[in-house]
């Protein structure tokens, strides 16, 4: 993660860094319990009374409950200033939520990808903007 | 409810990407179903058209589009998407209002034309369309997520990478034989693993590409059709399902799923599964032949557990015993299935039904089933659409 003030997400409202570590902005509706990602990614359980649906931070660190590494180059509207392909997507799973996010890879070798190890989420610059700004995206990196 | 019998069907043979107008493309497959059916275009009074998404206003309109060509004749005219399964929702419509007795005679019939390059977000507008999210983010195309099921589940059971690639050897050797499919050679299994990775485990010749192509099916309940009508095929039952609270897979275009299931895998497609036995009185014992949608080797695997042929975690030795070949104990997508064709959105469900028809009429030459009794046709789509189709002689 490189200067946080200098940051910003090219789609807003899914990933957080303002408590120093980053997390993905999650909701949880307390009437059924269920986690959404991204948060208006609403997954009620049917006959809930969807009441108390609240906002919240994933945690930092899930386990690795699958990957694969796609070795084409991502088409538009993904963009990069870097080639990164061949790049690792990751489902990470957040067990006290019960909820599995699916992001890139970044940082990690992607031949010690195993199912299990612990990843932490972090940030991946794509690009930077007119106004100089880091363009990021969420991404997961194994824990060191 | 009235029984209702197939009694044409056509198809414009799959190619790549081409600069022809999609409704040509439908001409021809609607044109074929009439002279199948020996009956005149008047005689259609009731027509359900699978939308082709990258066709502008036409594609949206494709009902009315065709209906032009062959003249208007003021008949209901309905345009459906639900993404892959467009065509199951298409037949099932056409089904329902033959049934019912709202017309006597209806076609079902859906085109695309493959749009050159990879398909992408359709919007750029985040907050109403979460697909954009997954192209400007995760840069998931759509086998990605295939192929993060897919290594679920070979740490779950002993898939190896040689029943992937065997997955491809079988429908590469029944696409060789159908005039139809786009691919027509046929791979050893050599040859399956040493095509490159796309995502990691699944390989080039493992996923299907999108293809152009349409199909048209007749359907009636008009017993004077019925009678004159070479071979007609009934429909016991044709469903749609959507997904279940819980269902633990990853949904394209979706960017996290759940990690305790409380409903099954692919529960779309188990919901229209069942519903089509419930509403048929069959089940997958009485299953001739199966077309399902093979978009990767993996959908080949877990579709055979998602619609009963096997308990979960058995389908890769259905596959090395055999029995998911022509002459085993159901014949698994005789036509080469989605890796021989690759799909064409609003028409494969209905290639697929039309498959199934074909096969229960011996109209299928070298790729034949042996005398084929009840067959079925199973899709996919995005999202959480599925539908389900058998049908009987």
């Amino acid at each position: 993660m490189g200067n946080t003030k200098n940051m910003v997400a090219r789609i807003p409202n899914l990933v957080d860094w303002s408590t120093g570590e980053v997390r993905l902005m999650s909701a949880k509706c307390n009437s059924c319990g269920t986690y959404f990602f991204p948060k208006e990614h609403y997954q009620h359980r049917p006959g809930c009374s969807r009441e108390g649906v609240e906002d919240g931070l994933l945690p930092n660190k899930g386990k690795l409950a699958s990957y694969t590494v796609q070795y084409y180059p991502c088409p538009p509207p993904f963009k990069t200033e870097k080639n990164i392909t061949p790049y690792g997507i990751g489902l990470v799973e957040f067990e006290n939520e019960k909820i599995q996010v699916a992001g890139i890879i970044t940082d990690t070798d992607l031949k010690s990808l195993k199912l299990g190890m612990e990843m932490e989420t972090t940030t991946l610059t794509m690009f930077t903007n007119e106004e100089k700004q880091e363009v990021v995206t969420w991404a997961f990196r194994a824990v060191k | 409810m009235r029984d209702v019998y197939v009694i044409g069907t056509g198809i414009h043979p799959w190619e790549g990407f081409s600069e022809k107008v999609f409704a040509d493309f439908a001409a021809v497959a609607v044109g074929r179903a009439l002279k199948d059916a020996e009956i005149e275009w008047k005689k259609i009074q009731s027509i359900m058209a699978g939308i082709f998404i990258y066709g502008g206003n036409a594609g949206h309109l494709s009902g009315q589009y065709l209906e032009s060509i062959f003249g208007e004749t003021g008949v209901p005219v309905v345009n459906v998407y639900n993404a892959c399964a467009t065509g199951s929702a298409a037949i099932r419509m056409a089904f329902n209002s033959v049934a019912a007795g709202e017309a006597d005679t209806a076609l079902a019939f859906g085109a695309d034309v493959s749009p050159k390059g990879f398909l992408t977000a359709k919007s750029d507008n985040a907050v109403q369309d979460r697909d954009v999210i997954r192209w400007k983010m995760t840069a998931m195309p759509n086998p990605v997520y295939w192929a993060l099921e897919c290594r679920k589940r070979m740490a779950k059971y002993d898939t190896t990478e040689e029943d992937l690639a065997q997955v491809k050897v079988l429908m590469s050797e029944y696409g060789s034989k159908n005039p139809d499919a786009r691919f027509k050679k046929a791979y050893s299994l050599d040859e399956v693993l040493k095509s490159a990775y796309v995502c990691d485990p699944l390989r080039l010749y493992e996923i299907c590409p999108v293809s152009t192509g349409a199909a048209a099916v007749i359907v009636t309940a008009d017993k004077e059709l019925i009678r004159k009508a070479d071979r007609p095929v009934k429909i016991n039952a044709t469903t749609m399902g959507s997904s279940m609270y819980g269902d633990p897979t990853i949904r394209i275009s979706a960017l996290s799923c759940p990690a305790v299931p409380e409903a099954p895998m692919l529960s779309e497609s188990y919901s229209a599964s069942r519903q089509a036995y419930e509403k048929s009185g069959m089940g997958p014992q009485d299953v001739d032949l199966l077309e399902l949608p093979d978009n990767s080797s993996w959908h080949y695997l877990v579709y055979l557990e998602v619609c009963g042929f096997c308990k979960e975690g058995e389908a890769e030795k259905m596959l090395r015993d055999g029995e998911t070949r022509i002459g085993g104990k159901v014949a698994v997508n005789p036509s080469g299935g989605f890796s021989s064709h690759g799909e064409a959105l609003s028409a494969q469900a209905i290639w697929q039904v039309i498959e199934c028809a074909s096969q229960l009429r011996g109209r299928c030459g070298p790729r034949q089933v042996e005398n084929p009794k009840v067959a079925m046709a199973q899709t996919y789509g995005l999202m959480g659409n599925s539908g389900t189709t058998i049908l009987s002689v």
